[in-house]
């Protein structure tokens, strides 16, 4: 393990963390997610240039692409939570179910 | 330059930490800014500047325009920044946390030891990794056409998420 590959491995732990204990907003959550998926491009970036396999590096440009429809579904569902409740506090969306 | 690329990767792992401590969701995205930067640097210093540069423009470009724009519908009127208590107190132990674990791993990786594509062509005008993602269009082309598609499907999958209460997907029962 060289110190590149700990430190994408440490930071994709860390997102998975922040996602997991704090609930708090949902962009939040959503920020997380983002920062797992930069890690995970990282990752994909440095096997290719590592390995020198130059045939791979087309699949982190796969993967940014993947990344941005979640991006964009996950900031659809903040902007219907804000219309639908008028905060994106994920502690008011089990509040006052109806 | 190991100087350089041990200080690139921790204030990768240091933004990633400030991301993950839950401060208001502004001061995350200025985390996430870091931490994008720093990752074009890590890339960069691998030999791999088209990734980088396509991670630069695409990712900060493009979606952190778009996180600030949800930062300010979801304002608060008193954001925590990493000054306050339960932030500070998340990001010592979310170091220690990493220090401890490098600290385990400390003796067994090579030390300052990192491969980079293409060593030997530093002055020629095409890089391993561009040539790779032009594989895109010939050899990868169902992929392609694949993540078109998905791309096309989220667009409709927003446009029916936003469409507002009255119809659509979501709407107040």
């Amino acid at each position: 393990m060289t110190p590149v590959h700990f430190a994408f491995s440490s930071t994709f732990m860390l997102g998975l963390a922040g996602l997991a204990f704090h609930r708090y907003h949902l962009l939040s959550a959503l920020l997380c997610l983002e920062g797992m998926m930069l890690s995970l491009f990282i990752a994909l970036s440095l096997w290719t240039l590592q390995l020198d396999s130059t045939t791979f590096s087309s699949s982190p440009m796969l993967l940014l692409a993947f990344s941005a429809c979640e991006a964009s579904a996950g900031l659809a569902l903040l902007v219907a939570t804000a219309r639908t409740h008028g905060t994106d506090r994920l502690q008011s969306l089990n509040l006052l179910q109806c | 330059m190991t100087f350089i690329m041990y200080l690139v990767l921790f204030s990768f792992v240091l933004g990633l930490v400030a991301v993950a401590s839950n401060p208001s969701p502004y001061f995350a995205a200025l985390g996430l800014v870091v931490v994008a930067g720093m990752g074009c640097g890590v890339l960069v210093g691998h030999g791999g500047p088209f990734l980088s540069l396509v991670l630069f423009l695409i990712y900060l470009g493009g979606m952190l325009v778009v996180f600030a724009y949800s930062a300010a519908l979801a304002a608060e009127p008193y954001p925590e920044t990493w000054g306050s208590r339960p932030v500070v107190t998340y990001m010592v132990v979310y170091l220690a946390g990493v220090v401890l674990v490098s600290a385990l791993f400390w003796g067994g990786w090579y030390e300052s030891s990192w491969g980079s594509a293409d060593e030997l062509g530093e002055f020629s005008m095409f890089r391993g990794d561009m040539a790779g993602v032009a594989l895109m269009y010939s050899a990868g082309g169902w992929m392609l056409v694949i993540s078109a598609w998905v791309l096309l499907l989220t667009l409709f999958v927003v446009l029916e998420l936003t469409r507002g209460l009255s119809r659509g997907a979501l709407r107040a029962v």
